[in-house]
């Protein structure tokens, strides 16, 4: 097998970098989202991407149902965003009676910060953004 | 009011707003039910309907949350916004040059509007009779005890001196109708939630259903809902299906029919159904 891999220099040219700009890309995002946790009034966070999914919720109680918010509020704005030409989505808030919910998606990662209705956006926004 | 008339000023509002902003490239509304309330002509039907369907998941996964007050989605090229008001959803598209107050704008005069609506709604209510307009029931109260109200035999005829053959038939069957009167309860009103709830359908708990079914002696399909204004209109009834709700004394009521008994969630209506002979007519 080693051998094969030295031969087929190609393939690990292609493979490599891609894999480490993912790893690096998460792990960053892991990061700020850990950094973005602490902030007063934030809840919890969901990082999911197509190999793994990370949740951190301040009331493990809520898990499947933010879970499944999260990927609702998603699928409608790609919907919406098709449907009425708006581009690629930047982001989603969705703001409830009782909290709030701020997703985006950054590259192939979907990440949603909740929160309550307190918390400015705009600044995990940034925060995420940096 | 007329739901055409209703739709159309809220159209025209809907129009001038786009007008006014040519930064607006979408505008709609639609109820809690899903219904389209009011379009812009230059936004296809068959979009709005897939967007109401797109976003059924997320308005009923929102309930975490406490319901939905505002979404906004912003893209590259644009934002869509989604605002609650007033038991219907208004949704606006921009375009990336917008002004983030446009969304504001917007959400505040269609609000003004539906109040004024909703003012010029009671005022028609208040100054014509409507058909739907009919005397409330007197006795409303638990079913055991209008059951035993029932049971009583009616003495109305004994006052009357003397009557014909003729009218003596006609009150022996209105002392029939009188004995199988069916039964009123008060129920307090709780929305129908979710896309694809009947729009002419509400629920009550299952044991006040199997109650009345019971003392009916058939199946009851249809009810008629009372305010304590006197307005009252037919609908469907079917049993709550949430087991949490059971008991609870609250009716389950899309807001179509709130809407058209002027009723909110948290009021007090009565509730009987509609026996046989209603049924049939007269």
């Amino acid at each position: 097998m080693t051998k094969k891999k030295k031969e087929t220099g190609l393939t690990s040219e292609v493979t490599e970098p891609i894999a480490l700009h993912l790893t690096v890309s998460e792990s960053d995002l892991r990061a700020k989202l850990e950094g973005i946790k602490g902030h007063e009034g934030v809840i919890g966070y969901i990082l999911r991407n197509s190999h793994s999914a990370s949740i951190d919720l301040k009331d493990p109680a809520k898990i499947i149902d933010y879970a499944v918010l999260s990927s609702s509020a998603i699928d409608a704005s790609e919907e919406i965003v098709d449907q009425f030409n708006v581009g690629d989505i930047k982001s989603i808030v969705v703001e409830g009676k009782n909290a709030k919910m701020l997703s985006m998606i950054i590259d192939e990662n979907r990440i949603s910060i909740f929160m309550e209705k307190s918390v400015d956006v705009e600044t995990l926004k940034n925060a995420l953004s940096k | 009011m007329e739901g055409d008339l209703r739709s159309f000023a809220l159209k025209s509002a809907l129009e001038e707003v786009r007008n006014l902003c040519p930064d607006i490239s979408s505008v709609f509304m639609f109820t809690e039910d899903g219904e389209i309330t009011a379009s812009d002509q230059g936004t296809p039907e068959a979009s709005i309907v897939r967007i109401i369907d797109a976003l059924d998941g997320l308005l009923e996964k929102a309930e975490t949350m406490g319901g939905i007050e505002l979404v906004t989605i912003r893209g590259n090229r644009g934002e869509a916004n989604l605002s609650h008001i007033s038991h219907e959803y208004l949704t606006t598209v921009t375009t990336e040059k917008a002004d983030q107050n446009v969304n504001l704008m917007t959400r505040s005069i269609i609000t003004t509007v539906l109040r004024l609506l909703e003012k010029m709604n009671l005022a028609q209510v208040q100054t014509t009779p409507a058909e739907t307009i009919t005397k409330p029931v007197e006795s409303a109260g638990p079913a055991e005890d209008l059951a035993e109200q029932a049971k009583q035999p009616v003495e109305q005829s004994l006052e009357k001196p003397e009557t014909t053959e003729s009218e003596r038939v006609e009150t022996t069957v209105n002392h029939e109708t009188a004995q199988s009167e069916p039964l009123a309860n008060q129920f307090i009103v709780e929305n129908a939630q979710g896309m694809l709830v009947a729009a002419d359908t509400v629920r009550v708990d299952r044991d006040t259903l199997q109650r009345w079914e019971d003392l009916q002696n058939r199946k009851i399909e249809e009810v008629e809902v009372e305010t304590f204004g006197g307005q009252s209109t037919r609908c469907k009834i079917k049993p709550i299906k949430e087991t949490k709700l059971e008991g609870k004394g609250i009716i389950q009521m899309p807001q179509k029919i709130q809407r058209l008994l002027n009723l909110n969630k948290g009021e007090l209506v009565k509730v009987k159904p509609i026996t046989e002979q209603e049924d049939d007519g007269p």
